[in-house]
């Protein structure tokens, strides 16, 4: 396709100034979120087994419940139900809220016995998951706009940004496109191996890279697009207003759990009821949210579905499940949702975000080494934006998944000490980030690849072998995986650090190949004597 | 042989018009479409359609928005481009206006 010389040109500049400005805060933001598609299955790595509490029969939840509602008020403020096998069957927060991320949540779990006594066990909330998903939607950035964090803010422009990018990419890549697209060609020039993986991953993954961009910036910017919205709606409100309920409530009339249930499966038919969670029980404003999930459907949430009830009248506030009654705006929305969390089409559609969102993660790292391959000169003499970027790069990159393998590896043995674990994982991935950054700048991006890269590898071979160390040594306290989704999270470790030391032989090896001047370039010794061989001759 | 007048940069002058001009482009096409599109606001909606209609607006003015930033760039001049823009969406709020005032 014929595309004019001077909208090419225009185009390339976009696409080289949107991609060098946004494509490390999105590397973060995407191989974070890459780990997030398995957030219930870290959290579930990350804490022994025994704080999880035995499942009970559905029908015996009224009893769970009341005598939870007896023995400890409080949880009528906020408790809920789970009905699936990977959590207690009750749980209600001392201290917290199950969103965002906060470092010294309490939470109390509780089930029955054989002879209907009660069980609870007050547990530290652990944070991996949130952690990651922090990183996910902030690339770590701290400080907080108003009640938002300020990173949601500024990944929200980086997805401005990559928009750009997406758009103008694919408008100079048109003229060459059929041509180049499947063509990976490692001979000749060595940018171009990475210009063709780079143009393969764009182009291959560009449907999901849109609907991530455009949805990130719905994300970051919803207040302030909902304000300008209420300027064109006028008189009219946003969204329906209901005067505040009156009616007192009691906690002895409220409808018994398989009531609730029922409800939930007749109006949503073909989902599970995953969890109820039922709010300020002993006031006017009662509600209930009920969890459902069914993967053959698109989920407005990142797991399930919601359907928010009244719990005394058991009516249906309103509800994102997909039954005839829904809108085609509530499904349009949904999906919205769904395709940027990946929430439908359960296991598979999770593997298949995971492995995009790490793809992504390498179209923008392989952007930056393009950006870099272009500015760099014959000879030593380099541009001081050549070897910043180039650090930049490195540290930035390496340093973000430095600090989230670390948090892995030390996790099991972090709960033998007495510190706060959240605390101890905010510690270890800081510490660790600015020490690869850092190096970056004081060694130079070649000698900081290389041994970040086997620092990688052996921390992501620590996780395993936790694993094996505490099978062989009981009296460790340690645990092993108990279920195949937290024994994947293994195996993904070990085929990561495979990954990563092999890399890191790649690096060495460019290192060592005679290219001075080249932020990859290492002064060996060899090197040295045959640089030095030249000039004597 | 070039038969045409080359586009010029004008990096500041058309990001500007992308994110100012665009975006007033971008709410004047959602206050038509909120207004008098299906499930308008000029009907009667019950609670959940104008509960997610209202959501759906929202999301809809980003994609407008970011394909009218991207596309700027192909204007001659940023002069143009603000020009269009602006012109565009006063326009549209125009047929807003006039539309509210009648119906």
């Amino acid at each position: 396709m014929k595309v004019r010389a001077d909208i090419l040109k225009t185009y390339q500049s976009l696409h080289t100034w949107t991609g060098i400005t946004s494509s490390l805060l999105l590397f973060i933001g995407f191989f974070a979120g890459a780990l997030t598609m398995f957030a219930p299955e870290i959290d579930r790595w990350a804490t022994p087994a025994a704080h999880q509490m035995a499942a009970i029969d559905t029908d015996r939840y009224d009893a769970l419940l009341d005598k939870v509602l007896q023995e400890y008020p409080k949880a009528s403020d906020s408790v809920a139900l789970h009905f699936t096998d990977a959590q207690s069957p009750v749980s209600w927060y001392e201290q917290g809220s199950p969103r965002g991320l906060r470092l010294d949540d309490m939470r109390w779990h509780a089930t029955l016995d054989d002879n209907e006594q009660l069980i609870t066990e007050l547990v530290p909330v652990n944070s991996l998951s949130a952690l990651l998903d922090m990183l996910h939607r902030t690339a770590g950035i701290g400080g907080e706009i108003g009640h938002t964090q300020a990173g949601v803010f500024v990944l929200g422009i980086a997805a401005g940004l990559y928009f750009l990018a997406l758009v103008s990419g694919v408008i100079f890549l048109l003229p060459t496109l059929v041509k180049r697209f499947l063509a990976v060609r490692d001979q000749g020039e060595r940018k171009r191996f990475w210009l063709d993986g780079h143009n393969l991953l764009g182009i291959a993954s560009l449907p999901f890279h849109v609907v991530i961009a455009f949805t990130v910036c719905v994300f970051a910017f919803h207040d302030i697009l909902y304000g300008t919205l209420a300027q064109i709606y006028g008189d009219k409100p946003l969204f329906p207003r209901s005067a505040p309920s009156q009616v007192e409530r009691n906690i002895a009339d409220l409808p018994k759990v398989s009531e609730l249930i029922a409800l939930a499966e007749s109006h949503a038919p073909g989902y599970q009821v995953a969890q109820i969670k039922l709010s300020n029980l002993n006031k006017p404003s009662a509600f209930a949210t009920i969890d459902v999930a069914n993967e053959g459907e698109i989920a407005r949430g990142a797991l399930n579905d919601f359907i928010f009830i009244n719990p005394y009248t058991l009516e249906v506030v309103s509800s994102s499940v997909a039954n005839p009654e829904q809108t085609v705006w509530a499904r349009l929305v949904s999906s919205f949702f769904g395709l940027h969390f990946g929430s439908y089409g359960g296991d598979l559609v999770r593997w298949a975000y995971f492995l995009m969102g790490i793809a992504g993660a390498c179209l923008f790292y392989s952007g930056n080494i393009l950006w870099l391959e272009k500015r760099r000169r014959k000879g030593m003499q380099q541009h001081r934006s050549y070897r910043i970027m180039g650090a930049l790069t490195v540290g930035i990159s390496l340093g973000a998944l430095t600090g989230v393998a670390a948090i892995f590896a030390s996790n099991k043995w972090l709960t033998l000490t007495p510190v706060n674990i959240n605390q101890a994982y905010m510690f270890v991935y800081y510490a660790c980030f600015s020490c690869v950054l850092i190096s970056a700048f004081v060694y130079g991006p070649a000698k900081t690849a290389i041994n970040a890269l086997k620092v990688l590898a052996l921390l992501c071979v620590v996780v395993p072998a936790t694993s094996v160390l505490a099978g062989a040594v009981p009296a460790l306290n340690l645990w092993t995986p108990n279920s195949l989704g937290t024994l994947m999270i293994e195996v993904m470790a070990l085929v990561f650090a495979l990954m990563f030391w092999w890399m890191s032989v790649c690096v060495t090896r460019r290192a060592t190949a005679n290219e001075p001047g080249s932020i990859w370039h290492l002064e060996t010794s060899n090197a040295v004597t045959s640089e030095l061989s030249i000039k004597h001759s | 042989m070039k038969n045409y007048t080359p586009i010029q940069p004008d990096w500041l002058s058309k990001t500007l018009a992308g994110i100012i001009g665009g975006g007033l482009l971008s709410f004047s096409i959602i206050g038509l479409f909120a207004w008098f599109g299906p499930s308008g606001l000029t009907a009667s909606l019950s609670d959940t359609e104008l509960l997610w209609k209202t959501q759906f607006n929202m999301w809809l003015s980003v994609p407008i928005w970011l394909l009218v930033m991207s596309f700027t760039y192909l204007f001659r001049s940023g002069a143009q481009a603000w020009l269009c823009l602006l012109s565009a969406s006063a326009a549209g709020y125009g047929v807003l206006a006039i539309l509210r005032g009648l119906l």
